[in-house]
Parts: C-alpha cells; structure tokens; sequence
C-alpha cells in the first residue's frame, strides 16, 4: 500500500516533469523530437556521453556525501560551493609549493590537503554555530562568497602563471594528475574515489558510535545532552568532515580535470550538490544515483541545446521543480497523529 | 427528569492510521451541567472533545448541539456557536496585556484602533461577575499558571461560550489554585453555562462533577450521577480492575538502615545557587538522599525543578555550592562522566530528554550504553548486541512493541517510559533522579514506573523524585521537601505525623521564609 504510494507519487513527479520540459521546449519553438533524441544522445548515447556523465557525477557525489553529513548531525551546510574552491585552492598550493615530488606522495597529499582545506573552512562556520550559536545557513553562504573571491584574488596575484594574461594559475606537475582510468575519455580516478568516499560514509553513519553520535545529535540535540553526548563537539566534527569531503570534491577538479587553478572550476556543483543530497534522501547510495541522474540531466541538456537550440538552462528549471515537488511531500507528514 | 440535551454527540467514531480512537461514542451535556470526561490517557476523551471542538472531523457519527446538527465546522465555528474549549497548553501571547489577549482576533469597536480603556472597563466587569480574579492590563508574561488560566477561561467567557471544554485543567494549578478553579466553574455554571471536565484525576471529579462518563479504550464504558459514585467504582471502570495498594507500604524495607548509611549520602546537594534566568533560579537548595531513600520534591511546576535536575545532570553549572555522588565531589563533571559516577535519569520529557524519536528501540538503548564495551568496541557499533540488550529490556520490562528495529515514535507513551527505564536502570544505578517520571503516564504504566523506582530503593539507590503529583509522592518517598521559587523547605518524614495543610501552604509559597529561618 505504502509502497504503491510511493510508485504513484514518482509516476506523477515524472510526468509532471515532462510536462514543464515539454512546455519549455515548445515555448522556446523548438522541434520536442530533435529536442528529446538531443538529450538522449548527450546523455547516453555513446561511450563518450556516458563517461562524461560519470565525470560530471564525481564532484557531486563527493559533495553531496559531505551536505549529508552535515545535514544528518543538524549542521545544514550551504557552504560546499565555497569549500570546493578551498579545497581546490589547498590541493593547488601543494602542487605548486612542492612540484618536484614523485607523484606517489604528491598526488595523496593534494588530496589530503584538498580535504584539510575544504574542512578546516567549513570547521569555522561549525564553531561559531556550536560556540555562538550563529545560524550555519546564514555564515555558510557569506563563506561562499569569501572563498570564492579569495580564488578570484589568488589567481590575479600570487598564484597567477606569469606566462599568461588570463586569471589562472600556471599548470600543475604532471605527477600529480589523476590518472585517466578509461583511455581516450576524461574519466579519471576521482570516481573511485567518490565511490569509496560513499562507502566509508555510509559506514561511519551507521556502523560506528562517532556516527550514531552525530545522527543522534542530528536528531535530537536535547535528547543527546542528556545522554552525555557533546552536541558542540559534533557539530564541529560534522562540520569539518561535511566540508572536508566538498574540499576533496574541489582536489578531484583540479587533479582529474583542469590540472590548473581557475575562476569558475565549479558551475554550482555545491549547490547540486545540496539538491543531490536531499534526492538521495543522505543515503550515501541515495546520493550516488542521485548525482548520477542530474549529472545525466545536465550533461544531456547541453547536447540537446547544440542539437535543438534549447537553452541548457532548462536542467536548472526542472531542478527546482524536481525539489519543490519533493518538498511537497515530505515523509514526517505522514507522521501518526494522536 | 427529563432535560432535553444542550449537546448530544452519537455515535462518534474516528481512527487515526487504521487504530480507533473513538469507537462509537455517545455522550451528551445538558444546560447548567458540569460533565467530567474521565479516563486514563489514551482513552479518547481529547480526541472527542477535538472533533467536537472542529479540530478533527469525525469518521462517522452525528453531533447536535442546541438543537442543530454541526458538521464539518472549524474552531472558529465551534466559537462563534458557543462552544468554547481551554488547551491543556495555553495559548496565550506573554508580550501582550491581559486584555490584549481576550480580545485578540475580535473586531471590537473601531477595529483596528480599539477603546482599550473601554475593553478593560468590559473585562473587569465580566471577571467581577464570575469571580475570575486578572488585572485586565498586567502582562500575560507576569501571570502565574493559574491567573494565566482564569485569562483563558475569561477569552471564551468574553466570546459568549455557552459550553466551556476544559482539558486536564487542574495538572498545572496548586492545590488552593485548584480549589479556586471549581468555585469559579461553579459560577459559572450557576449562570447557565455548561462545563466539560477531562480529567483523570478521580477526586476532582467526585467533588465537582455533576454526571460522570468514562471512556476506556476508545469506548464509553459508564455514564452515571457523581452522587451514587465511589472512587474505587470510578477507577475500576476506568481501568478495567482493581488499583492496587499503596506501593510503599507494601514494598521490603531499605536494605541499607538509613543510619548506617546517613554520614555517607548517595547524593548531596550544599547550598546549590543558580542566579535566576527569566525567573528561574535556585537560593541555596540543600539536601541529601541516602543509599534506598526515596527523597522528594514537592512544588509547582517551574519553581526550578528542572533548572535543579539540570545542575544535577551536568548540563547546568551552579554558580555556587557543591555536589556530591557517594561523598565525591562532581564539579566540572559533564553528564557523561556522571553517568559513569552511577546517575540514572528518567525525565518527563521523553521527546526531548529521553528519546531520539527517529530512532528503533535499539539505537534508544544504545543511547545509554555508548561506554559500554558490550556494547561500542574500537569504536564500532555491534548492532547485534544491541538488539539482543534491546531485546531483553523489551521482555523485562514489558514493552509492549514489534521489536527491537520499530521507531519508538510509533510506541505509545506509557511504552516509551518502560523503555528508558530499562535503559537507565538496568545497570544498577546508584543515584536515580526521577523528574516527574509518571507525567502523562496511564494508571497502569504510572504503577509499573513506581514499581521499579521503590525495586531500585531496595536495591540501595538513592531516588530523588521531583514531582507536582502529592499522591505520587505521598506513596513513594520516604522524606520530602518543597521547592518554591528555587527555595527548598526542610525535609519532612512522609509518615503519620505529616501536615497536608502546611504542605499545600508551602507549595503556595506561605511560610516558606520562616521555614527557612527556622532550619
């Protein structure tokens, strides 16, 4: 009963989505035929579409998984756009700093720099919560803006390639690219690490007391007090681990895809990720599909705005219809009433 | 005698997910009646007075008030129809005046610019006229429970409420406060006003009630005339046996005799001060409980209770004074840490304090077991020994579930409490504190929680029990004080030789600073 719900609830969320892309295609004039056969072939139509849509899954995967956290400790992380350019900033330094390293050694320190990076930034928010009690969605965002203007500085200044006149920093050591795993496409190592990362997540929540210790915490802050559990010490540790994994998101980019720092490394990824967390309903495996399935949506709504001429921007749109849909039926409102 | 009915409700039925809370209620109120609504919690009297009310609508069934069948209506109907009903919580605006909040939401005259003086010259004549005691322009902030209720009562007055519902009125007031209430619902009903009476609290309804209804698991067991009823015929329909006898007459004597124990408390407070927050703080509160003593607090609720169970937890740090757990000091010990010293605590709040809804039964269990290493080992969580102990708790104690992995949000409340209990006690505590651990409990889950705390005193824990409920207190501790306004009275032996009267006095506040002297 409960289940068929459910199936009737995803039928209607997906015809109506239909409906608003139909509506979009057909407003724009564009032919829904060439439109559809655009999108699907972008998205799944060859080897190359679909390992693109892998690669645009990675970094929202990882910074999904690290929203989730926080969301599921009660630290509602707004702020792994901004954690993604710091951890892409760390992991940059490193390479830049140390560039004679052999890439055993220099490869996992970006990354573990990355994840320090992103975790430390997002630890500050996390402490002015559990110290001040300042709201994480208000400080969270204000970070955002900090970091991803600090990049725009960094790239104009001391990380700049004097070789070059756009804001960029010069290319990183070839030892601490990560390696391509299927030739000739872009995918590189940053999904198996994402993949691993949603492991690891998944076990520290449910198998672990730190883990029960932040889900409790998530749940009931009072309740955990009085069980002896220190609310401020979780928070500030599902803060820095939140941030931590949008940090090692921002390491991926830059060691897999770009090998340089640059304004814009991120289209948003910290706020997909956001929507990615709350589909996947912060079930590490929930966030896995999830991002597979919007980096399907919007890998193939650039190809169907080559093929049609239909804006890209329609994944955005129906992104938020998606949500707003979602929300609307939220699963504590079936809550037993008494 | 013949009346015809103000109200008749026939045949209410109403399910909430496939469970019936109202199974086939009838139950009528005529004019000038004061009709209580008895039963233990659960049994269905606020979900019927909510359909009623127009909060729920009804299954099935028909209500007709005054002569016209009412369906489908809101409160806002029920108002304006005259049927008028007092929260078991207030609703209440504390930043407004008293007169503010009677007439919030009416378009008085020259709305949305009143006469303020002329609404307050209104009130004062309408609380003169049924004796309802409020400054119309003191803030509600400044009121205590009771004048705070009477302002509640003074909205549906005001509002021409021919039919006053009133839920578990007298579970906030004092024992005077209570005895004003009913003078003034006695008025009022000498004004033609009728009165519906939830309560579960059999003496009130023997004193004030004109008929009597009890409902006993969604169903109307008995209508009958308080004038023939007795208690033990009250409570036996109300339960479906025969309450048991006092429990701590009948339980072994403390194993520890208190004067062997005496230089040597289980728990000790010295001189605890707490500076006062929004009014509540704590004046040097001392006392102690011996290994098997029950010690308890008297009071109305928000006299410190809670700020005192907070400082003992270690989620409060007093300003000044000491504590001590088995003649040890505790200070700068967090809760976990005292809960490694031996403290158990059973709050009235399980939503917040005890439980995490969203979790099963067996991540409730483990909630109290996160040191122990059966339990949590190199850090990981050994879901199956967590089952198991959730497992065991659910047989001992009784937990009436589907088992270990059900969300305890679906367990009733009586069920929640039995869970926290095993939890808390199960590794032989050596200082319990009990805050109100029976509120909203029914009679047979309260008898089951004061069953184990007096297992406990044999056992050689030292109980405190801080509690508004006299009977409650009256059966279980071995010694009690006040608490008023954060001061507590000397201890009194719970014997023979206590005075009820000096008691109520206190929990009222008289005599409390020459009790304080004296000591």
């Amino acid at each position: 009963m409960r289940f068929l719900r459910t199936l009737g609830f995803a039928a209607l969320v997906l015809l109506l989505v239909l409906a608003v892309a139909a509506a979009l295609v057909i407003a724009v004039r564009a032919d829904p035929g060439k439109a559809a056969s655009g999108f699907l072939r972008g998205a799944f139509g060859s080897f190359y579409s679909i390992s693109e849509v892998l690669v645009r899954a990675t970094p929202l995967i990882l910074a999904g998984l690290g929203v989730s956290i926080g969301f599921r400790t009660g630290f509602f992380n707004i702020g792994a756009e901004g954690q993604i350019y710091l951890g892409a900033t760390a992991a940059t330094a490193v390479g830049l700093l140390f560039p004679g390293l052999p890439a055993l050694v220099l490869l996992p320190l970006a990354l573990l720099c990355g994840f320090a990076g992103g975790g430390l930034w997002s630890a500050v928010p996390g402490f002015l919560k559990s110290r001040f009690g300042l709201s994480e969605v208000i400080t969270t965002i204000m970070f955002n803006y900090i970091a991803i203007n600090v990049v725009g500085i960094l790239v104009r200044s001391v990380m700049k390639d004097p070789s070059y006149p756009l804001p960029m920093s010069p290319d990183l050591p070839e030892a601490m690219h990560l390696p391509v795993i299927l030739e000739p496409t872009r995918l590189h190592l940053g999904l198996v690490i994402a993949l691993v990362a949603a492991l690891a997540v998944w076990f520290l929540m449910s198998r672990t007391a730190a883990g029960f210790r932040m889900r409790a915490v998530g749940l009931n802050p009072r309740g955990s007090l009085v069980a002896g559990i220190s609310v401020p010490a979780n928070l500030l540790l599902a803060s820095a681990l939140s941030g931590g994994l949008a940090g090692l998101a921002g390491a991926s980019e830059i060691t897999g895809i770009h090998h340089r720092l640059l304004e814009g490394i991120s289209p948003g990824f910290g706020y997909v990720a956001i929507i990615a967390a709350l589909l996947g309903r912060n079930h590490p495996g929930g966030i896995v599909i999830a991002s597979l399935g919007i980096a399907a949506l919007q890998v193939g709504s650039s190809s169907m705005q080559r093929a049609s001429g239909v804006p890209s921007s329609i994944s955005w749109i129906i992104m938020g219809v998606l949500v707003l849909l979602i929300l609307a039926r939220r699963p504590d409102r079936d809550r037993v009433a008494r | 005698m013949v009346v015809p009915a103000m109200l008749a409700m026939r045949d209410i039925r109403k399910s909430f997910a496939g469970v019936p809370a109202n199974d086939g209620i009838s139950f009528d109120v005529g004019e000038g009646e004061i009709h209580a609504l008895l039963g233990e919690n659960g049994a269905g009297k606020t979900t019927l007075m909510n359909i009623l009310y127009g909060i729920y609508a009804a299954d099935s069934g028909s209500i007709v008030w005054r002569g016209e069948v009412l369906g489908g209506h809101g409160p806002k109907e029920a108002i304006a129809q005259g049927i008028g009903m007092v929260h078991q919580h207030f609703m209440l605006v504390p930043t407004l005046s008293v007169s503010e909040n009677i007439t919030l939401g009416l378009k008085s005259r020259g709305h949305p610019f009143p006469d303020r003086r002329r609404l307050d010259t209104d009130i004062l004549e309408l609380s003169a006229r049924y004796g309802l005691d409020v400054d119309p322009a003191a803030k509600v902030a400044s009121l205590s429970v009771g004048e705070r209720q009477r302002v509640e009562i003074m909205k549906l007055l005001y509002r021409d409420a021919r039919l006053l519902i009133l839920d578990e009125p007298t579970a906030v007031l004092t024992p005077g406060e209570t005895d004003g209430l009913f003078r003034v619902l006695a008025t009022c009903k000498g004004q033609g006003h009728s009165v519906i009476l939830i309560t579960h609290r059999i003496s009130e309804v023997l004193a004030f009630a004109d008929r009597i209804t009890v409902l006993r698991d969604g169903a109307r067991v008995a209508t009958l005339e308080a004038a023939g009823a007795t208690a033990a015929g009250l409570s036996t329909l109300m339960i479906g046996r025969e309450l048991k006898s006092p429990a701590r007459r009948t339980a072994p004597a403390a194993s520890l005799p208190r004067s062997a124990a005496g230089d040597r408390a289980g728990l000790e407070a010295r001189a605890i001060s707490l500076r006062p927050v929004a009014g509540k703080g704590l004046q040097s509160v001392s006392f102690s409980v011996a290994p098997g003593e029950i010690f308890g607090i008297a009071g109305v609720d928000g006299n410190g209770q809670k700020e005192l169970a907070e400082c003992l937890l270690g989620l409060r740090i007093p300003d000044s004074g000491k504590l001590l757990f088995g003649g040890l000091p505790v200070e700068g010990l967090g809760p976990r840490q005292r809960k490694r010293r031996g403290l158990a605590y059973v709050s009235d709040d399980r939503h917040h304090d005890g439980l995490v809804l969203g979790f099963d039964l067996a991540e409730n269990y483990l909630l109290g077991k996160l040191d122990d290493p059966r339990f949590v080992r190199f850090g990981l969580v050994d879901r199956k020994a967590c089952l198991r102990g959730a497992g065991g708790a659910i047989a001992d104690y009784h937990v009436k579930t589907r088992g270990p992995t059900e969300e305890v949000r679906l367990l009733s409340g009586g069920n929640q409490q039995k869970l926290i209990l095993a939890r808390e006690l199960s590794s032989g505590p050596a200082i319990i504190v009990a805050f109100q651990p029976a509120r909203g409990l029914d009679i047979g889950a309260t008898e089951f929680v004061h069953e184990r705390l007096l297992e406990r005193r044999a056992a050689g824990s030292s109980v405190l029990l801080i509690s508004s409920d006299m009977d409650e207190l009256l059966g279980l501790a071995d010694r009690l004080a006040v608490l008023h306004r954060g001061r507590l009275s000397p201890a009194y032996d719970n014997d023979g030789s206590l005075d009820m009267m000096r008691i109520g006095l206190l929990m009222g506040g008289q005599g409390m600073a020459e009790e304080a002297c004296a000591s």
